[in-house]
């Protein structure tokens, strides 16, 4: 999927170099040519260790299309980031797994105690992430708080009411388990028997959404506004571009994904559990990883949908492969290396590349 | 008239005295806003529940405080050079884990220990400052990416399975009644040396003073013959150094059994402190006495809610209004002073 | 009197990649002597000032500094040799006091502490030598002015024992009184044996101030040559080629109806008292050197900052527009004064820059934007304005200053707009592009607009405005005709004292 941003990007202007040397640049710039090479190398790499008997499970293409369960709230989480992010003014948002957790256990009163139907208790889901991610936008588009400092105190907030609310215990009635149907693999209609099963969350939680963003960010007006003030915010005033508002509904998406990926984790776990974003490391660190990795710049106004997309993809595939790799614990460690490494290498590749071909993708 | 400043010249015969203040003042308003606040909030606390102010529970208190604000100084340092450090958690797991691991096989000696920890610390913050300082990328995604890596190098150190059984070597540092000198933990009393010493540094050396000027503006600084990335380095290995005192500190506030928690969560703990005691993100402008101050009032929070019989985390909250609250009247007062 | 020159720059060149920034450089500088720098845009004066600060190595040629050939590797090296360059954005440090930035890296320490009574006593002399108040040295930065932080800039370059001093468009925020007090240090730190790099676009100050002037063309230096031999005019033709072409016939001004109209428009602490009237198809220009108000009237109708009193009234309607969204819907467009800051989005593209002030107009159903009418629309637009890049696609940063202000100029005329107004509009731009600039802002009046042009520069305010209105402390002081003589405007601005000598 070639999603555009904004105008389409701007072209380096040509100088006379050799043809290998202009096919690296267009590889180190182009993020997502590199990452879609990537994941293929990573891909058929492991499914060589596959064949050959190194893994635990056969590495195939059912496999692959399984894991896809947690590519969805990863990668809507990332979405969310990259919104955020490319909004500029060094903008971030720590708090999603604090929101995540205390939008579950909102939502897990509705649906699990108060017998609320579902279709509206997922509407409470979302209008609450829209006001929490408010919060974070008032802080930081109107008073003018540092995004990182305002989202450490939403984070610190948001987890301590998720926790508290219900006396640190999950909700797990009946009707919560049921939700457990919502993210099971399906087989598709017509072409089913031919592809591999694919879990329903992707057609109902992340191919919407990947669609309204896409059009909002490479078609909308909005994306306009967006990447112009991640730009540059004061020449985006003198042009007539109300900032704030616009800053303002970056952090209430934020927030309101924080909300579509509440509902999904209480259904893929079937529990509502306080600290279903928070637990260990959360989920804003994988989050901002893997938009780091799909080439959004922490500095703001650059960054795009299909790039975080396939980073999602490639961290969600390498880490089913390393689960199968290493057995145990080991796996759960790996994947921390893999993450780590991932970042600091795809980070150093954003530096070096606007260092020698004066910035990109 | 010769227009070079040469501070051997004899000056003129009446040399005209600069007015006003030659710097900042030493505790600026807000830190003393802040012993206010603080100070409330210990009389409230202990109106409320009188058992606050007891031996019993003011020296946990102060124990639990000295490794937050130890790494503080550290993260203050790295704050006013405009960057960040979230990896001190892993940081302070691989230490812990290295030397608690060899205290229980080894029985090595508490010198050793702490050498072995500091060592480990610094060559941790070595790793982080030379990626930040040389690699070009911003700070908060190379210790997110650092943070992964030390926690993943921590958990494979640590193994499978709780270490139990570690010695007693490092009470002195804050366990029991070894640990205190006239009834203050020595932890805590360390802590507040270092950053009595820290605080001078920054004030009135020429080192000290150019991570303000690194954090304000890198260009200029680099113009003025400061060595940029020096002073970055710099920053991190003294993070690095603290986080491997802090884990003797949190090896010896703990129990003989060392889990694989240890430090989980401690990034975000010590940046509130910084935060909270007026230091900007932004770089440029900080004090360690304020951060000091800081996880002073973040402390006093979790303790406060526990005697209350609050639920514990409760006091996130607390500290979630407090760095708004924080960092916001700083914003006023800086908008206030730009438009009068 | 025969000496040995204290800079000397022979055969130099440099290169860019496939762009050659300086195909020949030859610079002589002797010691004691103000010698200006100009040229165009991209006639290489930047590139050869970044070769002499150090900034920046040359490809070929030598560099010899009291005699002795030097090879400067960077800026520090620069400054260690007594080259300083105070350039236009005062590269300082805002928490930190000014003694404290014009020590830092070479602070003055005892037993291992900063002495700070001997720093600050030093800072004091340095700064009462240069007419700065002694109170200065423990101010902090961020509270003073952009224009007390360029003379603490300056400050700080003499604090270094300079013995080369370049200065980059020194006057270019300085109001005349304090352009006064700088020339008057340049005087004398050239009779202390300074040597002085000037470079100015505003070539009556370099005929004030220098004793020789070095005018660069094309990456080439044309000639040396002495003040005393040159007009403003000369100066001109030689940075440009070819005489220059003089429009001497006053425009015709179309009398339409009334577009704006202020009424005692005042706004507290910046001016008071401002009253005008301008029509369709007329070109009224407002002068005031910095300070004087100018630049916030022009903030103030079009809704970036609020007014304190008096009335607005847009086509016979009272506005008030509290942001530049609503003063574009009442049909005001403004060219912002720096665009770097104020104005570009340099990585984003040429369509990008200037359809981003009409996205309602260039959107299907106001959501999505109508690429396609976009692209013809911009094309269209830089047809008119005669943009040289390759395509609507290239990146605004990539674009020489001139082009990018075109870019800037053709957002604010997607939507014809009833009143223009222009903040410096050929600030940073080459002569050529300054005369493509001036005819199409002409042709737009021609065409009915009304245009409201805020400038420093005298000699465009003279040679485009129908009308021009002089303001000076906040108020409109003086109002003169196409036919005025720059000295009498030049009075009226400054008030009481003479007006500078002009060509």
């Amino acid at each position: 999927m070639t999603a555009d941003t904004a105008a389409p990007p701007a072209a380096p202007t040509p100088t006379g170099r050799s043809r290998a040397d202009r096919i690296l640049e267009a590889v180190l710039t182009q993020r997502i040519v590199l990452l879609a090479i990537l994941i293929v190398v990573v891909v058929g790499w492991l499914m060589y260790l596959s064949a050959n008997g190194y893994l635990s499970a056969d590495y195939d293409f059912d496999y692959m299309s399984a894991v896809l369960i947690d590519a969805v709230p990863l990668a809507l989480l990332a979405f969310a980031e990259l919104v955020v992010i490319v909004s500029g003014r060094g903008g971030i948002d720590l708090s999603v797994g604090a929101m995540v957790s205390l939008i579950g256990m909102i939502f897990g009163f509705a649906y699990g105690q108060w017998g609320w139907p579902l279709p509206l208790a997922v509407l409470l889901a979302v209008v609450v992430g829209a006001v929490l991610g408010a919060v974070n936008g008032f802080l930081v588009a109107r008073i003018g708080f540092p995004a990182l400092i305002a989202t450490l105190a939403t984070y610190y907030a948001y987890k301590s009411i998720a926790m508290v609310i219900n006396g640190q215990k999950p909700i797990n009635s009946a009707q919560i388990q049921e939700l457990y149907s919502l993210t099971k693999s399906v087989e598709l209609p017509v072409i089913g028997p031919y592809i591999p099963n694919v879990p329903l969350g992707v057609f109902t939680f992340l191919i919407p959404v990947l669609v309204v963003l896409w059009l909002a960010l490479g078609r909308g007006t909005y994306g306009r506004r967006l990447y112009a003030i991640g730009t540059n915010d004061v020449a985006a005033r003198w042009a007539g571009v109300d900032v704030a508002a616009t800053r303002m509904r970056a952090y209430v998406t934020s927030g309101v994904l924080s909300g579509l990926v509440a509902v999904y984790i209480t259904a893929q776990f079937a529990s509502a559990r306080p600290d279903a974003g928070t637990a260990g490391n959360g989920l804003a660190l994988p989050a901002i990883t893997i938009a780091v990795l799909g080439g959004v710049a922490i500095t703001g106004g650059i960054g795009r949908i299909a790039g975080v997309l396939l980073a999602a993809l490639l961290i969600v595939w390498l880490n089913a492969g390393i689960i199968l790799y290493f057995s145990g614990n080991t796996g759960t460690q790996f994947q921390l290396l893999a993450l780590g490494v991932v970042l600091i290498l795809a980070a150093l590749l954003n530096g070096l590349t606007t260092r020698r071909f004066g910035g990109g993708d | 008239m010769s227009t070079t400043l040469d501070p051997n010249a004899s000056p003129a015969a009446a040399p005209v005295k600069a007015r006003g203040r030659v710097l900042p003042a030493p505790v600026t308003p807000p830190e003393i806003a802040l012993i206010g606040v603080l100070v409330v909030l210990w009389i409230a606390l202990a109106a409320a529940t009188p058992a606050f102010l007891s031996a019993g529970s003011v020296i946990p208190l102060l124990v639990e405080v000295a490794p937050v604000a130890l790494i503080g100084i550290g993260m203050t340092f790295v704050i006013i050079t405009g960057g960040i450090d979230v990896s001190v958690a892993g940081a302070i797991m691989v230490c812990s884990v290295i030397t608690g691991k060899l205290m229980r096989d080894n029985a090595i000696p508490l010198w050793l220990c702490l050498v072995v920890a500091v060592a480990t610390g610094a060559v941790l913050g070595l790793f982080n400052g030379v990626l930040i300082a040389y690699g070009r990328v911003h700070a908060i995604i190379i210790t997110f990416g650092t943070a992964n890596l030390f926690l993943f190098i921590g958990l494979r150190i640590f193994g499978s399975t709780p270490i139990a059984g570690m010695p007693n070597t490092l009470a002195w540092f804050g366990r029991g009644v070894d640990g205190r000198t006239v009834g203050v933990p020595n932890s805590f009393a360390i802590t507040v040396i270092l950053t009595a010493i820290a605080w001078w540094y920054l004030r009135h050396t020429p080192g000290g003073r150019h991570f303000f000027a690194v954090g304000g503006d890198p260009v200029a600084a680099r113009l003025a013959g400061i060595r940029v990335q020096r002073r970055i380095l710099t920053a991190y290995v003294i993070t690095g150094l603290l986080v491997g005192l802090a884990s003797i500190f949190t090896l010896a506030k703990g129990t003989s059994n060392l889990d694989q928690s240890v430090g989980s969560g401690q990034e975000l703990a010590v940046i509130a402190a910084v935060v909270i005691g007026g230091t900007s993100i932004m770089g440029g402008r900080g004090s360690v006495l304020g951060t000091l101050l800081g996880a002073l009032l973040v402390q006093t929070v979790k303790s406060g809610v526990i005697q209350l019989g609050w639920p514990s985390q409760l006091s996130d909250l607390f500290v979630g209004v407090f760095i708004v609250v924080a960092v916001g009247t700083d914003l006023l007062r800086r908008r206030a002073r730009r438009e009068p | 009197m025969a000496q040995q020159p204290r800079l000397t720059l022979t055969g130099v060149v440099k290169s860019y990649g496939a762009v050659k920034a300086i195909r020949h450089a030859d610079f002589e500088l002797q010691p004691g002597q103000v010698h200006a720098l100009v040229g165009e845009n991209g006639a290489g004066k930047s590139t050869l000032i970044k070769i002499i600060s150090g900034a920046t190595a040359p490809d070929a040629g030598s560099v010899t500094y009291d005699g002795q050939s030097v090879t400067i590797t960077s800026t520090v090296d620069a400054i260690n040799l007594g080259i300083a360059t105070v350039y236009q954005e005062p590269q300082l440090f805002g928490e930190l006091t000014v003694a404290e930035n014009i020590f830092m890296g070479r602070e003055i320490v005892t037993r291992g502490r900063v002495d700070w009574a001997a720093q600050n006593d030093s800072v004091v002399k340095l700064l009462e030598s240069l007419d700065l108040p002694a109170k200065l040295a423990t101010a902090t930065v961020a509270s003073l002015s952009v224009a007390t932080q360029q003379q603490v800039s300056i400050a700080k370059a003499l604090a270094g024992d300079a013995k080369v001093l370049i200065l980059d468009e020194p006057s270019a925020i300085l109001t005349d009184a304090e352009i006064e007090v700088l020339f008057g240090v340049i005087r004398r730190l050239a009779g202390d044996g300074v040597a002085i790099i000037y470079i100015s676009h505003r070539l009556d100050e370099v005929i004030t101030i220098a004793d020789q002037v070095t005018v660069m063309r094309d990456g080439a230096t044309i000639g040396t040559y002495p003040v005393a031999d040159m007009t403003v005019r000369r100066i001109a033709e030689l940075m440009v080629g070819d005489a220059l072409s003089e429009n001497t016939e006053p425009r015709t001004a179309p009398e339409g109806d009334p577009v704006l109209e202020l009424k005692s428009l005042a706004r507290a602490g910046a001016f008071r008292d401002v009253s005008l009237q301008l029509r369709s198809g007329e070109i009224l220009g407002l002068y005031g050197l910095i300070g004087s108000g100018v630049a916030e009237i022009a903030e103030c109708i079009y809704g970036l900052t609020k007014a304190s009193g008096g009335d607005i009234v847009v086509q016979g309607r009272p506005v008030a527009p509290k942001s530049p969204r609503e003063a574009a819907r009442n049909g005001i467009a403004l060219l912002p004064a720096n665009r770097k800051t104020e104005g570009m989005f340099s990585f984003q593209s040429i369509a990008f820059n200037v359809s981003i002030a009409h996205l309602q107009k260039l959107s299907l159903a106001r959501a999505f934007v109508d690429r396609s009418g976009e692209r013809s629309v911009v094309k269209d637009l830089m047809k008119r304005l005669a943009v040289r890049a390759s395509d609507e696609n290239q990146a605004v940063g990539t674009l020489s200053g001139g082009n990018a202000q075109k870019v800037m100029l053709a957002r604010q005329l997607v939507e014809r707009p009833k009143l223009l107004l222009l903040a410096e509009p050929t600030q940073g731009v080459d002569i050529g592009a300054k005369e493509e600039i001036h005819r199409i802002i002409t042709e737009l009046a021609d065409n009915g607009t009304a245009v409201l042009m805020v400038t420093s520069d005298l000699q465009e305010a003279l040679r485009m405005a129908d009308r021009l209105l002089v303001v000076r402390a906040g108020t409109i002081t003086a109002e003169f005709g196409p036919g005025a003589r720059q000295a009498d405007v030049l009075a009226a601005a400054a008030g009481d004292r003479e007006g500078t000598a002009s060509a």
